[in-house]
């Protein structure tokens, strides 16, 4: 890249700035990428061989599933969107990130946050609560180091040299604020000062919506609004209707998530589904700028690589929010609210869209960044491959799965372990889903860290003549 | 990836020919979503009543539903609230404490063809002269029933008027929902002129 | 940057909005909730768990059974059973107004109480109670909730945030891999079958893919006298489960726990928002 593209200086320098953070974020994001899958597999084999993991408390399902969703979510999300959008906000404003050691610090405190969270979840020290498992000593590191990454995030953002508020800034900036608010609110209200009873559960409920569904698109629309015009070449089309995808996303996504099979009383969930009603607006809304921004660049750009991996996140984005319209309806969701189609739903949102998205966008601005190429071209494009037929197998049978999973469970003259039984089909088909889904994760721990290995041997290389060089030469020089 | 153009061009992320306003159709489609999702919210939402959860759609429906219990759950009912309010005095068998309680059981107040007056005195409270199988009493009553619902002070009523040889006939909750209308505010019963007064 | 500025107001206002929906209405609506007093009785309930099911509740939470159960029961609707439980006296006219909802012929004393109707609404249940009563018989009117779970018999009405009252983290669950557990203490209210089924599932539901907690029990040497609290193997069990000569499987203090917790499971009283007709003994006609 770097030998046959003219970059001017200041590109280069914005380039520089990112570097060592988004290393530090995306390298350790790698990491639990390939753990999370590594223990997703765990979690399915649970089904399959339910006898082998008798004897071990740290591998039971209730506590391997929990741990393969949190790193996933925290471990792999969370820094590689934030990585992601300090780089964007540098590139939008033409501003350098500052201090780039203390970014670095932060990431690399989020990264023991995860670790400590997720042992805390395997020894069986958990909150107890759907997405939010992590115990004190896992979340206080994770929220601090969230801070710092968001405060310098915010720096880059206000020292902007190009005024003009672009889509992805609003994207990423209510996103930046949304998370600490939503991680506060919960860890607080349900686990340094637990409120009572079924509140617990509305908040937690409340807590997994917003940071699932409302952060993680923030930052993936964000995201594929900004690299969408620069990977075809020309403006975002349809900005209007962006901006409408923006306030309908945070005016009425925040009100999703209370299923109506919840026992709380019955005002809840009803506000819950208009909110989910209004998304057939954010739907149209995110369609019509997709498409009309990359329609007829299809073949031209086709790249198997960032423009593939972030054109599939917003499809697999458009199909999460339709399964979120269907579960607003009530009859839907008392049907298939308590199987595996909400798994599915979740599943191709966080790794169908939100990582997708984040896997372009690395896969583009990594090089860039670093100033070398990525070690091995072609992984990226089995990568994608991978991915893409793993996401197929592991949502697509979920999904049907847990539709007749649902309609089964509604008809009592159906035994239930004849209901278990039939979702066991789907869940072998599924877990082949997860194997693709790791192969392709393992392709890309691998790329970013030969990668790292090779930018460090380079800079072992600059630094080592300077410690054997007498120290006077320096000082003569200067 | 060697031919992507450069950065500085495509940051202009917006073309200045765009207009700046989403055209109406959008508008016109969340505002009629929002109606809709309005309409539904009235219809299904209890309108934030803590007691109301689906399948029931508003207090009334679920008022509607409560069990209007056979007379035996009643009866069930009425016993435990006697015994726990007013057993204390009246004895759980309803013979009464001497000096301080008539006795309930062949009362002929409690017998007496209409229930108004043993609605109206744990409703309001007695003090004064009352005359109860041929002895005189001369004690004072709390309005120990004001704090009961109708439903549950008939059901105390009922218990009382057919348990212990009372030939009494039940009492509605209606019943006891009219008297206490008719006493809200007086001060206690004065006696048996009190209650002939209350009849008028 | 001024429109910067009040474009992020605007923002955080909405954001806001859903925090005040959703966290802060819940906490003020649900987070000082009271006991209740069950429908046609003094009890009140919720009552608190005892010590160990509150300690079962968090081995409940450690070892993620919420992943695989839920805690809710859900209620389709709602409908009544007409019973007539005395003919009195003028039982020709009452024969009268009851020929139109039997099949079969007249009703005797000694068919009651007898359910004449299932599944009616609350309308049609009043006004034919109505008509039995003027016509000098008596009826009851018993209410019940109707839906899949409640047939499946996993409970008797929908679960509510009273049944939550005492709980720490609130484990609802969201996935129904395994059967819901709201009234499992009701349906399998055996200690020693939950402590069975806990070290071997497969041996009661064939094929389960619940994972053997075989990690809440240990094997131990036998003293004198066996352990009081040892857990009673069928001898009909494979060899791989049953314990080596002159040892034996003991249930760990999680493992009681867990069990107490289940079987301390029991939302299933009527209460006035899930109200239901309570099963009361049989109505007597009344001896004068």
């Amino acid at each position: 890249m770097n030998e046959n593209v003219p970059a001017s200086f200041a590109d280069v320098k914005l380039e520089a700035s990112c570097r060592v953070p988004l290393l530090a974020l995306f390298g350790g994001a790698a990491v639990w990428l390939v753990v999370s899958s590594a223990l997703a597999l765990i979690a399915s084999l649970n089904f399959h061989m339910p006898e082998k993991f008798a004897h071990c408390a740290w591998l039971t399902y209730g506590r391997v599933f929990p741990a393969a969703n949190d790193a996933l979510l925290y471990g792999f999300c969370v820094p590689a969107g934030i990585g992601v959008a300090i780089w964007i906000l540098s590139q939008l404003g033409r501003a350098p990130l500052r201090d780039p050691l203390v970014p670095v610090f932060a990431a690399n405190l989020w990264h023991l946050g995860v670790l400590v969270g997720l042992i805390e979840i395997l020894s069986g020290n958990t909150t107890g609560f759907d997405w939010l498992e992590f115990q004190r000593g896992g979340s206080v590191l994770l929220f601090f180091a969230y801070l710092l990454l968001a405060a310098w995030a915010m720096m880059v953002f206000t020292a902007r040299r190009e005024r003009a508020l672009q889509p992805p800034h609003w994207f990423l900036i209510a996103a930046l604020f949304w998370f600490p608010w939503v991680y506060a609110t919960a860890n607080l209200f349900l686990v340094a000062w637990p409120v009572r009873g079924i509140a617990q559960s509305v908040i937690a409920l409340w807590f997994a919506n917003n940071f699932i569904f409302v952060w993680l698109s923030l930052i993936g629309l964000g995201t594929a609004f900004y690299f969408f015009p620069r990977l075809i070449g020309r403006p975002l089309q349809a900005v209007h209707y962006a901006l409408f995808a923006f306030w309908s996303l945070i005016l009425f996504g925040t009100f999703c998530g209370i299923p109506h099979t919840a026992p709380v009383p019955a005002w809840m969930p009803t506000l819950s589904s208009v909110g989910g009603g209004m998304f057939v607006v954010l739907l149209l809304t995110v369609t019509i700028v997709e498409v009309r921004t990359v329609w007829g660049f299809i073949k031209s750009k086709w790249d198997n690589g960032p423009f593939c991996f972030i054109g599939s996140g917003a499809d697999c984005f458009v199909i999460s929010l339709l399964m979120m319209i269907a579960l607003a309806c009530p009859a839907f969701d008392r049907t298939a609210g308590f199987t595996w189609f909400t798994q599915a739903q979740l599943q191709l949102q966080i790794y169908g869209f939100f990582a997708m998205t984040m896997f372009g966008a690395i896969y583009y601005l990594l090089p860039r960044a670093v100033d070398l190429k990525f070690p091995f071209p072609k992984l990226v494009a089995a990568h994608y491959w991978m991915s893409l037929i793993g996401i197929v197998l592991l949502v697509l049978p979920l999904a049907i799965g847990g539709i007749e999973q649902g309609l089964k469970l509604d008809n009592a003259k159906i035994a239930f372990p004849e209901i278990m039984n039939l979702s066991l089909m789907y869940l072998r088909v599924s877990t082949v889903g997860i194997c693709f889904i790791l192969i392709g994760n393992l392709l890309f721990a691998l790329n970013v860290f030969v990668m790292t290995c090779v930018w460090k041997m380079a800079l072992l290389k600059k630094i080592l003549p300077a410690i054997n060089a007498p120290l006077e030469t320096s000082e003569v020089k200067s | 990836m060697s031919d992507e153009p450069k950065t500085i061009s495509t940051n202009e992320q917006t073309s200045p020919a765009e207009r700046k306003t989403a055209p109406i159709w959008i508008f016109a489609l969340a505002l009629i979503l929002l109606f809709g999702g309005g309409v539904y919210f009235d219809q299904y939402s209890g309108w934030f009543n803590p007691q109301v959860y689906s399948p029931y759609e508003n207090t009334d429906q679920l008022e509607a539903w409560q069990p209007k219990s056979g007379e035996a759950a009643v009866m069930a009912h009425g016993k435990q609230l006697y015994e726990s309010v007013c057993g204390t005095c009246h004895n759980a068998d309803g013979s009464g404490k001497p000096g301080q309680a008539p006795p309930l059981a062949g009362s002929e107040w409690v017998n007496a063809k209409s229930p108004n007056d043993v609605i109206s005195i744990p409703l309001d409270g007695l003090s004064g002269e009352i005359h109860v199988k041929g002895e005189t009493w001369n004690a004072s009553m709390a309005a120990m029933g004001a704090g009961l619902s109708d439903s549950d002070l008939a059901a105390v009523i009922s218990y009382v008027r057919t348990s212990w040889g009372n030939k009494g006939k039940p009492v509605m909750p209606d019943d006891v929902k009219a008297i206490r209308a008719k006493v809200a505010g007086k001060p206690p019963i004065n006696g048996e002129q009190g209650l002939k007064a209350l009849e008028k | 940057m001024k429109n910067g500025f009040s474009i992020f107001i605007a923002a955080v206002l909405l954001l806001g909005i859903s925090w005040c929906a959703f966290v802060l209405a819940p906490v003020i609506q649900l987070g000082d909730e009271k006991q209740t007093v069950m429908i046609n009785s003094t009890d009140i309930y919720p009552v608190q768990r005892t010590g160990a099911a509150t300690l079962g509740l968090q081995v409940y939470r450690a070892n993620g059974c919420a992943a695989c159960h839920t805690e809710q029961i859900q209620q389709n609707g709602m409908a009544c059973d007409l019973i007539v439980t005395s003919l009195g006296k003028n039982s020709s006219a009452l024969q009268k107004v009851l020929a139109g909802s039997l099949s079969d012929s007249f009703l005797t004393t000694n068919d009651l109480p007898k359910t004449i109707r299932h599944g009616i609404s609350m309308e049609i249940a009043s006004s034919m109670s109505d008509k039995i009563t003027a016509a000098g018989g008596k009826a009851e009117v018993h209410v019940y909730a109707t839906g899949a779970d409640i047939e499946r018999g996993w409970g008797l009405r929908r679960s509510v945030a009273e049944d939550f009252l005492w709980d720490s983290p609130v484990q609802l669950g969201a996935n129904r891999i395994g059967p819901d557990l709201a009234d499992v203490g009701a349906r399998l209210g055996d200690l020693n079958w939950q402590l069975q089924h806990l070290y071997a599932p497969q041996m009661f539901v064939k094929g389960s893919v619940m994972p053997p907690f075989r990690y809440l029990f240990v094997k131990q040497k036998k003293g004198a006298v066996p352990s009081a609290d040892a857990l009673q193997i069928p001898p009909g069990w494979p060899k791989d489960l049953q314990p080596p000569g002159g040892y034996e499987i003991v249930p760990t203090e999680d493992a009681k726990n867990l069990a107490a917790y289940l079987l301390s499971l029991r939302a299933e009283v009527p209460l006035h928002d899930a109200p239901y007709t309570p099963a009361v003994a049989a109505p007597t006609e009344k001896s004068k």
